[in-house]
This record gives C-alpha cells, structure tokens and sequence, in this order.
C-alpha cells in the first residue's frame, strides 16, 4: 500500500509530514528510554527483512497481489508502535528515495498507515484479545486487522486528497486487504514464533510486563 | 557485539538473501491492492492529482537497473544493495537513538 508521488497534492503531503514528525519525536523519546543496546541488531535487521520480504508479492483473488508490510510485527515485538515508526521510516525512506516504491513527498502518509495506524492496531488488539486466545492468535489477528485498518485509512486520505472516489476506493482497498491481511496475519505469527524459540530474550513480551 | 547477536543478524542476512534471489522469479506481477484500486477508481497508470517538480529520479526505480529492467539477476543485485542499506541505516539510527540509561 505505498501510496506514490503526485496522489496527494502537496499541501495535504506536509500534513502528513507534521504527524511524521510528531510520531518522529515520541519515537526517539521512546527509543531514549527503552531501546536497550541488545536490541539494536534486532531493530536493525527487522527494518532489512521488513525491506527483503515487501519484495515478495503474493497473488490474492482478482487479479491482485500483496506483500507482508510488517507494522503489527515490529510494534508487536518491541510492545511499542514507536519502534515501529522508527522501522518504517527507515525503510520507506530507502524505498522511496532509491527505488521509487511509494513516493518522497507522501512519506509521511505512508508512515501512517504502515507503521502509526498498522502499529497501534496491530500491537493493542493483540494486547486486547492475547488473555483470551493466546498470544499467537492474538498476533494474527491484530497483524489482519492492523492491514485492513491501514488500507482504510488510505483510502480516506485518497478520498481526501481527491484521487480515489469515496464509493469505489474504499471499497476495493478494504476488500484486497482483507486477503492481503491473511498473508500479513501468517508471517506475523512465523516471525514471532521464529523469534520465541530462538531469541526470547529479544521478545518485550517475555519480560514479564507485557 | 555479543556472539549470539552475530548469528541473528547473519540468520536474518540469509533470509534476506534468499527472498531477494526468489522474488524476481516467483513474485506475483499482479497490480498490488493499491495499484488495482486505483485501477477500478479508473486512474491512468502515470495520474498525479497535480504536478510535482524536482523529485529526484529512483537510482534503481522498481527494483530494477534502469537500463535493464528486466534482467532478473540485476533485480537480486538491486534488492540486495537495498537489504544492505536497509541493514546499515537500520543500525545507525537504533544506535543513535538508543537509551543512554
């Protein structure tokens, strides 16, 4: 869902910058007072994988393709939606300023759906549901959500920016998502899975105060 | 760096690589939720809500070498640069913002 260069006029896109900046600020508050040093090479190779597997689109129904984005995971990870701004920041920036993948001036709308809308979703509907079903069906469903939401929310902005018809865009964009978020919620739980047999001690929420 | 934080990044560093040295083979060409959406809104491929200047040219735009598009072992080589940046960035910034407890 990198929204590109030119679908949103230039004076919506510094909107988008100034809650990137805001988010920008809480995030290194966060990261001052809770990214320990162990946790840097994680943070590090969240961001590089994050990078490698939006490479990897798998084919929905109708026509469509999508790729895990991974907002739900880092801020599921580190219990912190900031860690995930960070992430994600970092990672549109690379996509947009070399690869073209979304585009520079709509950085800070991309960051708000993936990694603020995506992260809060993600990491407090697993916080919500984890007592009830567990953390893993918990992590999946908030990853699901966290996709579905995000798509929404991009497509409100491209109502708003005039680029999408309210009527025709946000329905297609919730409808692909909602596959596309079955691809999210499955890689979601591997990575968390993966992390807890080999790296617990990296997971916030063995740490007892999750 | 502790040894155990070697072997994650060098763990992490492999999938990496064999994602990227799959995904110009076997990923999905197929318009992404974004791109199909604008599709059925019945955007032109190059639309723009209004002209923008001066944004600099992607080095390698869609993953590619701009002069062959195509060649897919390029394509492993751009996403590799890509993962490489992606890692170093990744690490500078968490350094930098890290807490000073």
């Amino acid at each position: 869902m990198h929204i590109p260069n030119g679908f949103i006029p230039i004076t919506q896109c510094i909107v988008y910058y100034v809650i990137l900046i805001v988010a920008l600020y809480f995030s290194v508050r966060w990261a001052r007072n809770n990214l320990d040093e162990k946790r840097i090479p994680l943070l590090a190779v969240l961001a590089a994988g994050i990078f490698a597997i939006m490479s990897m689109n798998i084919p929905i129904p109708f026509g469509t393709s999508g790729h895990m984005v991974g907002g739900a995971l880092v801020a599921i990870v580190f219990l912190a939606p900031e860690a995930a701004v960070l992430v994600f920041t970092i990672v549109l920036l690379i996509q947009a300023l070399i690869f073209g993948d979304g585009g520079i001036t709509v950085l800070g709308a991309n960051v708000l759906n993936m990694a603020i809308i995506g992260g809060f979703v993600g990491l407090y509907t697993f916080k919500g549901l984890q007592g009830i079903v567990g953390k893993y069906p918990a992590a999946g469903v908030g990853a699901w959500l966290a996709t579905v939401i995000a798509a929404l929310a991009c497509a409100v902005e491209l109502a708003i920016a005039g680029t999408f018809p309210i009527t025709i865009g946000i329905p297609s964009m919730v409808l692909y998502h909602v596959f596309i978020g079955i691809i999210e919620a499955i890689l979601t739980v591997i990575v968390l899975a993966a992390l807890d047999k080999f790296r617990p001690d990296l997971l916030v929420w063995n740490r007892g105060d999750a | 760096m502790e040894q155990k934080d070697k072997i994650l990044i060098i763990a992490a560093a492999v999938i990496c690589i064999v994602i990227a040295c799959l995904s110009p083979y076997i990923a999905s060409s197929n318009p992404d939720g974004l791109e199909k959406s604008a599709e059925d809104s019945g955007l032109a491929e190059d639309f723009s809500v209004e002209k923008i200047n001066g944004i600099p040219d992607a080095v390698l735009p869609d993953y590619a070498f701009a002069n062959d598009p195509e060649n897919q072992p390029l394509q492993i080589v751009a996403l590799i640069i890509g993962i490489i940046v992606t890692l170093g960035l990744g690490y500078a910034v968490a350094t930098i913002v890290k807490s000073r407890n």
